[in-house]
């Protein structure tokens, strides 16, 4: 018998119309159809409901619209259920591609395949097991991505509703799904689209890299069981060929360090906010001045020491899920939220509250209170 | 034509000069049907490409999901044309339409 997964969505400020050919109320009897001979039916029609759900987020042009109400029958759920549903779009650019693994089937000798399924696994696994969020949505919303995108793609993005993977050119890059930081990275855009909905783009953009390199390293590191000072603290190790002179995308201990190539060039992060890039390119910057946040997260897990993710990252969940933000918050907006994450959930003057008000110090963010 | 954003957000750019090209009228006639005024929209994929291009007097900016029929064709003749793309050695720096950061510098 297949487990039917049950999703509702959250509520939502705006609402707005949902609009597909088979309308929702029938998707809905479809989806709980519990017998086997309608599973890949009943499976279709879940993630439909899903896509419908995902056609009222703006993407960050607005304020996230996601619909208030659940698009399927109120039954009990089962929590921390993961569902994985890998595609192949073999070399072609057409979404979603080829399904080529459903959850719990035997692996494959495809690398990518395997990779990509892996490292959702491990998100997903962060993200229940630690800060008890059921998925990206937190109502086990099936997670899904597209390898082989694309002829020699140079690139892995998350388009809304799954993480879609190029191969890479051959030159510098050589394998997105080889890194499970760049496999967190990309998920937790997601996580982030259901909660504070940082626009992309300024310093709210930068916010919301921030934050998909802050639990991209959380994903890596918790799969590893590393602790703050094992880490290396890199987004995207492994994923340059060997032609490349770097380590990887990103380094949040030393943003600026982790590439210094004749192709590429050198790694433009800066550290501090005195050296903050005003551009137009990158949605003014936004790969670029998630350095300066990038460095304050580094440090409080540095200082706190012991696993990163029990407390630096709880910090900046609870930062993430709560009220605090809004899809334009800026840095200094982000900083008090920290703070006063950190405060609520160890007390004010505690070992967290300090290490987080000296992380923002560090990188020239001064927070009050 | 230079391209923005992806995993890494660096810039990189070509280069072609059309009228030394062997079929410079097909590159002006592609050139002028594009509709040069109805694009420019911010990405909001996060770590999707964004495309520039300019041909005096137009100037645009494509996110990659909208690179589509013509656009589309004359980025791949640009690439397939242009030598090997360069990577900008520091990002394009420019005034920001609306006050955005270092009112904040030391909070």
């Amino acid at each position: 018998m297949s487990q039917i997964l049950q999703r509702h969505v959250p509520p939502l400020r705006h609402p707005r119309p949902s609009c597909s050919i088979v309308p929702p109320f029938l998707l809905a009897r479809i989806a709980t159809l519990e017998d086997p001979r309608f599973e890949r039916a009943a499976h279709a029609a879940q993630r439909s409901l899903t896509d419908v759900a995902h056609d009222h987020l703006d993407h960050g042009r607005k304020e996230n619209t996601l619909p208030h109400r659940s698009l399927l029958p109120d039954e009990p759920r089962v929590r921390g259920q993961i569902s994985r549903s890998i595609y192949d779009a073999q070399g072609a650019e057409a979404l979603p591609g080829i399904l080529v693994l459903t959850e719990g089937e035997p692996g494959t000798d495809d690398a990518s395949i395997s990779e990509a399924y892996d490292g959702l696994g491990s998100t997903f696994a962060l993200f229940w097991e630690v800060f008890a969020r059921d998925s990206i949505d937190d109502r086990s919303a099936p997670l899904d991505a597209t390898v082989h995108y694309g002829n020699h793609y140079d690139n892995a993005f998350w388009d809304g509703t799954r993480m879609v993977f190029g191969d890479g050119d051959g030159e510098i890059f050589d394998g997105f799904t080889r890194s499970l930081s760049v496999i967190g990275h990309e998920l937790a855009h997601g996580v982030t689209e259901y909660t504070a909905g940082l626009l992309y783009r300024g310093q709210s953009g930068a916010l919301n890299e921030h934050i998909s390199d802050v639990f991209g390293a959380l994903v890596e590191q918790y799969a590893r069981g590393q602790n703050a000072a094992e880490a290396s603290w890199l987004v995207g190790e492994g994923i340059f060929t060997e032609q490349v002179e770097g380590n990887a995308l990103r380094s949040l201990k030393a943003p600026g360090t982790a590439y210094d190539d004749d192709v590429l060039g050198k790694d433009p992060q800066p550290d501090h906010l005195i050296s903050y890039i005003e551009t137009l390119d990158d949605n003014g910057g936004v790969h670029l001045n998630s350095g300066i946040p990038n460095r304050a997260f580094w440090s409080v897990a540095d200082t706190l020491g012991g696993c990163a993710w029990e407390r630096a990252g709880q910090i900046w969940y609870d930062t993430l899920s709560g009220d605090a933000l809004t899809p334009r918050s800026d840095f200094a907006e982000f900083a008090a939220a920290t703070t006063k994450a950190a405060q609520e959930r160890f007390g004010s003057g505690s070992l967290e509250h300090g290490a987080v008000r000296s992380g923002w110090s560090l990188v020239g963010i001064t927070t009050a209170g | 034509m230079w391209r923005s954003g992806g995993l890494l957000g660096r810039r990189v750019e070509w280069d072609v000069v059309v009228d030394d090209q062997p079929d410079a009228d097909q590159w002006h006639l592609l050139i002028n049907e594009l509709p040069w005024g109805d694009c420019s929209a911010t990405n909001t994929t996060p770590d999707g490409y964004t495309y520039g291009i300019r041909c005096e007097p137009h100037e645009v900016l494509i996110p990659e999901h909208q690179l589509t029929g013509r656009w589309r064709e004359l980025v791949d003749r640009v690439r397939d044309t242009s030598e090997r793309p360069s990577t900008a050695e520091q990002p394009s720096t420019a005034e920001q339409p609306q006050g955005t950061t270092t009112d904040d510098q030391d909070g």
